[in-house]
């Protein structure tokens, strides 16, 4: 008989677990100026949860901040901040996406953190209307080769990158060989070939890593034998630790580049003392003054990557509804053609929805001590 | 394709293959002894390996050790890390006999529902360290991200022959994962107990008739496999210096692969099949690229089964002889 | 005790022993039940009443969208009936299904998407003009074809290995699939192809990306057409000789069945139907990258089918349910949802080895093996 208890009891539990996880939420409409009040949402969605969350959170922090300052300041519309998790993975996202377009009080997303959720959301925002600010989606694809109407992003993406990695390496290195390096991820491999471009005869070799790799003894063995200059690394922290950590142990002293997908704590944290004096690019700006202050004291942890984007992709959508803009087609206009100074860069937007060309500023910094302290702004 | 990359560094591409096979052979011994003797594929396993690593970070930080150790000292925590690792990886694969075989076993139930079983408790095991004792411990080490462990035996050429630097840790672990591999041959095919294993993985009726206690002989079995990984993660450690809680899948998929490739259930399999697995990979992968090694390894595994359908020296752990 | 039982007896009666009576009753009480169903599947995804609206996944925040969840569970319940056919069945262990689901999303991707380099070298080879793309209808076929030729090109070196090894074979296969995808610059790498076709429609807005209830009721047809032929193959001469193969291979080959023959069947039907699978998945998603057909996505496949109680087709649709539902149900519990999922497993499995509604056929082997084993036991 215990098959019989063991039924009931499982019925039993999940019922119980069906209405008390949706007590009180059952409005599935929009609550948007239902009663001349003004109520509007704007979501956030991304990894939350998972590998990559470290990632995406301090830009769901960041923008939490720029809400706290605009309640502080008694406004008259209440905005809600709803998050979306989507576990990075495209398969999940469009699910999230629809239920915020079919909910009319969405009047914004902030998102989608990664290009892969980005690329297979797009088309339904689009249909639905509904603005997107992508504060960390860096694939040139998104707005360059397929641009969507009401896609923008606060980052520069990886052809800029690229280019600004190129350039660091020719100038301020002055390297003359180069060994680059990619994981053949959509990130990876986009980065990669665009500085092997950039770089042309520069570039003595180069290789393809791929991701959960933790052993790179074979393209070391090429490292060796080309002998390079410096070491570019198109490519995540996870697997760029050991990387690095194997490059420093078979007795090289090559100076070692990457981009952001470098970006953050992971990093230094993942190659140890091998990542003292590496050098990471980042389309982001230093945060400095009292948003890190500001951040560090309210999340109790230094402001991560893409914190100052998540703030600034919040705060574009927070402005435009101060100026009355309380309508999707309204959101739209204005963010099309808004400008104005944000945390990390100056904005306005192309017709692809890019932060125009000569705004993008890209940053390197060094690992010091195991923390990434700024080095200097890269002529583009 | 670029071959004469490949000849120019052989002599260092086998080195660093046999390395990386070392550690597939240790990890590749806990699948193959488990199924020698029940006919499982333990897919947890990996994650058994990942709790080593952990283990041993886990030691380092508890006694402060970093790259300033002197090397007395150096061997000693090393050791002692091997050892704490150990136990606790044979106790998690304990552990996860008893509450997730065990009772299937008793049942007698077919051995797809024990996979389905395996693969929950493999879930369970990476999502502890990678969530949920971050959650427990507030500040604890444990996270999603990779972690890094100090580097106590600073990397070092031992020694070269005919212009091939071998490193000191290239030695170790190929000196001790190869010499472990022996013991363990050794013990089984010698010993009283190891003698029980074989009569148990070939005929578990007749050798209870004659008085062999099975259910000891399983213990011992995923005891030993756990050893093995513990140690194989001390080795994975010297070499790579790292921990993440995902790092036991792919390990553990590769080190599978490797068992079926010297023939599943033989201990002498595990080793010739984690070593050539390892050398395949890095060949590969100075020929072509890194983002192929894993098709490389898929592939020559299929062409070996067509050929030898049981793996290159067989898979009977019941007739494996001294 | 003993009324309790009796009515949980009653219960499970009427909900495992249902199929049962239904078949056993007359003709109008099958047709007008099934009528019923089918409608009630149809009318779900506005199912607003409410002690029953709990089951909705969109009532709490940061929920995913009813429609598309519900286009998920039925897409996966697609997979679960193809994959029961070649472990329930014919009692093979497959660990590489995704590679099938793979190769079905990306035929409709490169021949249907103009933006894929298959398409484009096609036309340019041809001197079609550029945009052009293959029709979604003959999309169909070819995947088809290409699964089946994938299926049978993959079952024949490998069939004649035992199990274990199958199983490992098989995984490879999924793993070399999706990797071939990633490295390839036929398939756009790891970016993957954006632009696949969406199914013929009397209009073009028919398939909106706003209406995905309508993605939904596509699935829902597909699935029903599916359950109907796998009804008919279970109980013809070939589902016969599944099962002679599956309890005792050597006795059935000595009755005159081929069993490597019949096993081959087997991996074709089950490869066409993850194909399909694949393809709806690749139309309703609008784009593909190899990330999205990971290796754990076969081993959830497999634990769909073997919760459900593997050879049973209801149980093996019910196991893909809870799989894909439960979930997405409980997105309040974000990053605990793994560890529930794993401990869930081992948990039924241990509790239910013979899954939740376990072929009843299956289900009395099972008894008769634990009798043996407490036999056994009594003995030593």
């Amino acid at each position: 008989m215990r098959r019989n208890t063991l039924f009931a009891g499982g019925a039993l539990a999940l019922a119980v677990a069906l209405t008390a996880s949706a007590c009180g939420t059952v409005d599935t409409g929009g609550g948007g100026g239902a009663d001349g009040e003004c109520s509007l949402n704007i979501g956030v969605m991304g990894a939350l949860s998972g590998a990559n969350a470290s990632i995406v959170l301090p830009s769901v922090n960041a923008a939490k901040m720029a809400l706290a300052e605009y309640e502080a300041e008694d406004p008259e519309c209440a905005v809600k901040l709803v998050e979306f998790d989507t576990e990075g993975d495209p398969a999940k996202a469009p699910g999230v996406a629809t239920k915020m377009v079919q909910d009319e009080s969405y009047i914004g997303v902030i998102g989608g953190a990664f290009s892969g959720e980005t690329k297979a959301t797009q088309p339904i925002f689009a249909d639905g209307s509904l603005t997107m600010i992508s504060q960390s989606a860096t694939a040139t694809e998104l707005t360059v080769d397929e641009p969507s109407e009401t896609f923008h992003r606060v980052v520069g993406h990886d052809l800029v990158q690229g280019t600004a990695i190129a350039n660091y390496v020719a100038e301020v290195l002055e390297a003359e060989k180069v060994f680059v390096v990619d994981d053949q991820t959509a990130y990876g491999a986009p980065l990669g070939e665009k500085i092997r471009e950039v770089l042309g005869d520069k570039v003595t070799e180069s290789d393809k890593t791929q991701e959960k790799q933790t052993d790179f003894a074979a393209t070391i063995g090429k490292i060796e034998s080309a002998k390079p200059d410096a070491i570019v690394y198109a490519g995540y922290a996870a697997e760029a630790g050991p990387f690095l950590k194997q490059i420093r142990d078979a007795g090289l002293e090559t100076p070692f580049i990457g981009g952001d997908g470098l970006y953050g704590v992971d990093f230094p944290k993942a190659a140890g003392d091998a990542s003292e004096g590496a050098i990471v690019t980042c389309p982001c700006v230093p945060s400095e003054g009292t948003f890190a202050e500001d951040y560090e004291e309210m999340f109790g942890e230094a402001a991560g990557a893409y914190a100052g984007e998540g703030y600034d992709a919040m705060s574009i959508f927070l402005e435009g509804i101060k100026a009355g803009h309380t309508t999707r087609e309204d959101m739209e206009t204005y963010v099309d053609g808004y400008t104005g100074e944000g945390l990390t860069k100056n904005y306005s937007f192309d017709e692809n929805g890019d932060v125009a060309a000569e705004n993008v500023i890209v940053w390197s910094y060094k690992v010091e001590d195991g923390a990434l302290v700024p080095d200097q702004e890269i002529e583009q | 394709m670029d071959f004469s990359n490949l000849i120019e560094g052989l002599g260092g591409y086998t080195i660093d293959g046999l390395t990386k096979g070392s550690i597939y052979a240790l990890v590749a011994l806990g699948y193959t002894l488990v199924y020698g003797v029940l006919r499982l594929i333990n897919f947890a396993h990996g994650e058994v390996f990942m709790v080593g690593a952990w283990t041993v970070l886990g030691v380092y930080t508890a006694l402060g050790a970093d790259s300033g150790v002197g090397v007395p000292l150096a061997i000693g925590i090393t050791l002692l890390a091997g050892l704490v690792a150990a136990t606790a990886t044979a106790g998690t694969a304990l552990v996860i006999e008893r509450v997730a075989y065990k009772p299937l076993r008793d049942k007698n139930a077919p051995r797809l529902i024990v996979l389905i079983t395996a693969i929950g408790c493999s879930m369970v095991l990476m999502e502890l360290f990678g969530h949920a004792f971050k959650v427990w411990f507030p500040g604890a080490q444990f996270g999603r991200a990779a972690v890094n462990i100090p580097t106590i035996i600073p990397t070092q050429e031992a020694f070269s022959i005919g212009g091939v630097g071998v490193s000191n840790i290239d030695l170790i672990v190929i000196v001790a994962g190869v010499a472990m591999m022996i013991v363990l041959d050794q013990f089984v095919n010698k010993s009283r107990l190891g003698r029980g294993v074989r009569a148990v993985a070939q005929d578990p009726d007749t050798a209870s008739l004659m008085g062999v206690n099975k259910d000891r002989i399983i213990v011992l079995v995923f005891v030993i496999g756990g050893v093995a990984a513990g140690l194989a993660a001390l080795l994975h450690t010297l070499k790579y210096d790292f921990a993440k809680f995902d790092m036991g899948f792919l390990i553990g998929m590769k080190a599978f692969t490797a068992a079926v490739l010297g023939g599943i259930g033989n201990l002498r399999g595990a080793l010739v099949g984690g070593l050539l697995l390892g050398i395949c990979e890095v060949y590969s992968s100075a020929v072509i690229s890194s983002n192929w090694e894993d098709v490389t390894a898929f592939v020559i595994l299929v062409v070996v089964l067509m050929f030898r359908p049981t793996g290159i020296l067989g898979e009977s752990l019941g007739k494996a002889r001294a | 005790m003993t009324d309790n039982t009796k009515t949980l007896e009653t219960v499970r009666e009427w909900t495992l022993g249902l199929p049962g009576k239904i078949s056993a009753g007359p003709r109008w009480v099958r047709v007008l039940l099934l009528v019923v169903g089918l409608a009630f599947c149809v009318y779900l995804p506005f199912l607003d009443v409410l002690p029953f609206a709990y089951i909705r996944t969109d009532l709490g925040e940061g929920g995913s969208d009813w429609a598309s969840t519900l286009f998920t569970i039925t897409l996966y319940m697609i997979i679960a009936a193809g994959l029961n056919v070649v472990i329930g069945w014919a009692g093979l262990l497959d660990l590489g299904y995704v590679g099938f689901y793979a190769v079905g999303a990306y035929s409709l991707a490169l021949f249907g998407s103009p933006n894929s380099p298959v398409t484009q070298a096609i036309a340019a080879q041809f001197g079609l003009p550029t945009g052009w793309a293959m029709a979604f209808a003959a999309c169909v076929p070819l995947a088809l074809c290409l699964a089946l030729i994938s299926g049978v090109a993959l079952g024949t070196p490998t069939l004649r290995l035992r199990g274990d090894y199958l199983a490992i074979v098989t995984m490879g296969f999924g793993e070399i699939i999706r990797i071939v995808m990633r490295n390839s610059s036929w398939t756009n790498g790891a970016s993957g192809i954006t632009k696949v076709p969406e199914p013929p429609a009397p209009d073009k807005d028919f398939f909106s990306t706003m209406l995905p209830e309508r993605w939904y009721w596509l699935a829902l047809a597909v699935l029903v057409l599916v359950i109907w032929l796998l009804r008919r193959l279970e109980n013809s001469r070939v589902g016969r000789s599944w099962l002679a193969i599956r309890e005792d291979e050597d006795a059935a080959a000595v009755m005159g069945v081929n069993g490597f023959k019949f096993k081959l069947w087997a991996f074709a039907i089950g490869a066409a139907l993850g194909a399909i699978a694949g393809l709806l998945f690749a139309t309703k998603q609008a784009s593909v990258e190899p990330n999205l057909f990971q290796l754990n996505l076969s081993f959830l496949f497999v634990a769909m089918v073997v919760i459900g109680g593997s050879g049973n087709i209801w149980g093996a649709l019910f196991g893909a349910f809870l799989i894909t539902y439960l979930p997405e149900r409980f997105r309040e519990f974000e990053a605990w949802r793994p560890l529930a999922f794993g401990l869930a497993l081992v948990v039924i499995m241990v509790l239910r080895p013979q899954g939740l509604f376990p072929n009843r056929r299956r289900a009395r082997e099972l008894e008769d093996r634990k009798h043996e084993a407490e036999e056994a036991a009594a003995d030593a």
